[in-house]
């Protein structure tokens, strides 16, 4: 077999593809998994509702990049717009638009997994293979000193003033050149991700591969042999511009948990837990603003983390508490974040190269849907919990004491209305005063899981410990879809190693 | 109107979270005043708009909307000291609806709807947005970010995102807000 990266908003498509097997979505799960059975001699084909975004089309800007890197156009939210819910569209998936985070599931989550909802193939002793190659993969190492930039080193000065647990992160570049734009796409290819390594890997061993594809429908879900609508799109991915018909034995659907939920519930395919326990992990920035200039958009955005407030043994949730994590985007990413317009508005950006931001990451518990209306309008509903808004305002009075220790002036939580903090005394009044009233702090969701979630029974979940879809033959999901509980803080070292680990089980049957 | 995907829409995007059931409701509860005034009322509170050649999917009134808006939310001050009138934003707006699921503009010329009509619905003045000094509008939109109605919040938040991302993205604006532009041309670097 010839393997091809073929771009169907350029080319014509046939009219229909009959294959072995077929992967959905072309990031962490999907790249991974298509990968390996190509390796093993399986007949792949890929589909991939973004495109192939060349290294000269990484322009560093945002209008541009937020429209072509991400689902609806960067402008994707929760149901009530309280949360921007970030996705990647584009080949390779979210790990062409993270900020190259590797933060493996805990040993103490893939416990609670194991004994508490029977996910037996994620207890560390079996799981930990999968995870190292994920590792190998990603050539994961520690971020080097010399690439930790001003802002994220007043982070870990505020931190260690306070004697608080910190680190600085591991990552998955090579090469980096601290260009600082990780959010849209890194011009230089310094990202060990999946669309420098396993996409490669799988079009050499005859993956075939389809961009601006989307899959709208699987039908015959119960049958060998199953068929997929594809609906072909223009260049830029706005209109549909034909259709394909694709067959396949095997259906793997690793579009991360919101697309694969809304396609399983278009296709009409599932229980009833398909769509439900999602989970969001929404995060909130906070900026501090110092004197001097930080010029925080230069070097790698996200360096240095605060865990000292992390849980990893929450009897119930697993993963929980939250973690500090310094930040930084581009101006125009950034403006959107902070909760002014007018003269305000403009004053506040003009610090903008005096700001060192953080997000503050807040583990939640699996509550949310994804919806899809007869019409197929997507719905993630989703409702900010008291506890959620409980730990998120603890995390805002410690990251305020953080930055005020590392010398900020003021600390700005860009809720609507804005709070600054000037001394740390006030941080915790403040905190506690915030509302976190449906849109009023600008909070984004970039690790959504658990709407298809792993269970030995499908009283309990939505696919089984294989990862296929009850009511299916052969209809699997690879991706975060199937995690019960927040697996990490970022979520594509696990999605690749549980890949790996489904993918080899797969094999093993096929 | 430009044509617009409506064939398997699956967005959910900045612009879609006013249902039209959501948009009647918030118009009764708060519209008293929308209804005193009549449609032809309506109407004639609005006025003409000045023509707008090219626009893809705006209309001259939601244009018109569009540019009082932009006046107050990115204003010419002393730290940032450019006309955002220079730039039509508005137009990027109608370029960018242009390329937006029927819904969503839909949903959006909702809203600009009922911005247009804001000081009348929230604030019971018999006036327009348009028609507000540039000090009173600035007041009026300022209230709609901090309202008790989550739809005005909505809107609030979804106008923001886009016009500062937009207008934020401008090399113009740079230079005032210390980012000397992308890294690849500033380092000299070049793609592989």
């Amino acid at each position: 077999m010839t393997g091809a990266i073929v771009d169907l908003s350029k080319e014509a498509a046939p009219d229909s593809v009959t294959t072995e097997i077929l992967v959905i979505g072309s990031g962490s799960g999907g790249a991974t998994a298509a990968r390996i059975l190509a390796e093993a001699g399986r007949e792949v084909v890929v589909l991939e509702e973004g495109r192939d975004l060349a290294w000269k089309e990484r322009t560093q800007r945002d209008s541009q990049m937020y429209d072509q890197l991400y689902m609806d156009r960067g402008g994707r939210t929760s149901h009530d717009l309280s949360i921007s819910v970030l996705q990647g569209r584009v080949l390779g998936g979210g790990g062409v638009v993270n900020t190259c985070d590797v933060v493996p599931i805990p040993d103490a989550v893939l416990d609670h997994w194991a004994t508490k909802y029977g996910l037996e193939d994620f207890a560390p002793d079996r799981f930990k293979s999968f995870e190292k190659g994920a590792l190998e993969d990603l050539s994961a190492s520690r971020i080097p000193e010399e690439l930790v930039n001003v802002a994220n080193n007043k982070l870990r000065r505020g931190a260690e003033g306070l004697g608080l647990r910190g680190e600085v992160m591991m990552h998955n570049r090579v090469g980096c050149q601290g260009l600082g734009t990780c959010l849209i796409g890194c011009p230089v290819h310094a990202k060990r991700n999946p669309r420098m390594v396993a996409i490669p890997k799988a079009v050499a061993a005859g993956a075939r591969i389809f961009t601006r594809a989307r899959a709208v429908k699987i039908s015959a879900a119960k049958q060998d042999l199953k068929e997929v609508t594809v609906h072909t799109l223009d260049p830029e991915g706005y209109r549909k511009q034909g259709k394909l018909i694709v067959r396949a034995k095997i259906v793997i659907v690793a579009a991360n948990a919101i697309a694969s939920a809304q396609l399983l519930l278009r296709s009409g395919i599932g229980n009833e837990h398909v769509g439900q326990n999602l989970i969001l992990q929404p995060q909130l920035s906070i900026i501090g603003i110092f004197d001097e200039r930080i010029a925080a958009f230069d070097g790698i955005p996200q360096a240095y983390a605060i865990t000292e407030f992390e849980q990893d043994d929450n009897a119930d949730y697993g993963l929980w508490g939250y973690r500090i994590e310094a930040i930084m985007g581009t101006p125009g990413i950034v403006s959107t974040m902070l909760p002014f317009t007018g003269v305000p508005g403009m004053q506040g950006m003009a610090k903008y190269d005096r700001m060192a931001a953080s997000l503050l990451l807040v583990p939640d518990r699996p509550s949310g849907q994804v919806e899809v209306a007869r019409d197929g309008r997507l719905t993630i509903r989703y409702d900010q919990r008291p506890d959620h808004r409980q730990r998120l305002r603890e995390a805002v009075e410690n990251a305020a004491k953080v930055y005020l220790e590392a010398g900020a002036r003021e600390v700005l939580v860009p809720t609507t209305p804005a709070v600054f903090i000037r001394a740390a005394s006030e941080a915790k009044k403040k905190a506690q005063e915030i509302s976190f009233a449906p849109a009023t702090a600008p909070m984004i969701s970039a690790h959504q899981q658990g709407t298809v979630r792993f269970a030995a029974s499908e009283r309990d979940g939505g696919a089984n410990l294989d990862g296929q879809v009850y009511g299916t033959k052969d209809v699997y999901v690879f991706d975060s879809s199937g995690y019960p509980t927040t697996a990490s803080s970022h979520t594509m070292t696990p999605i690749i190693s549980s890949s790996r680990m489904l993918t080899a089980k797969l094999l093993t049957r096929i | 109107m430009a044509a617009s995907p409506t064939d398997d829409v699956q967005r959910d995007g900045l612009f879609s979270f006013l249902s039209r059931r959501r948009f009647l409701k918030v118009s009764l509860v708060a519209g008293g005043a929308v209804l005193g005034v009549g449609g032809g009322g309506l109407l004639a509170l609005r006025g003409s708009a000045p023509k707008v050649q090219g626009l893809r999917v705006l209309d001259a009134h939601e244009y018109r909307t569009l540019q009082s808006l932009v006046e107050v939310m990115l204003p010419k001050t002393d730290v940032i000291p450019i006309d955002s009138g220079s730039m039509d934003l508005p137009r990027a707006f109608d370029d960018f609806l242009a390329n937006e699921p029927e819904h969503n503009v839909k949903d959006l010329q909702k809203a600009l709807v009922l911005i247009e009509f804001g000081p009348l619905v929230f604030d019971k003045k018999i006036t327009t947005f348009s028609r507000l000094e540039v000090d009173e509008r600035t007041e009026h939109w300022n209230g709609w970010s901090v309202s008790d109605n989550l739809l005005r919040r909505q809107v609030s938040v979804a106008m923001r995102k886009f016009f500062n991302l937009v207008y934020f993205d401008r090399e113009e604006v740079w230079s005032y807000i210390g980012y000397p532009g992308p890294s690849m041309q500033r380092k000299g670097r070049k793609t592989p």
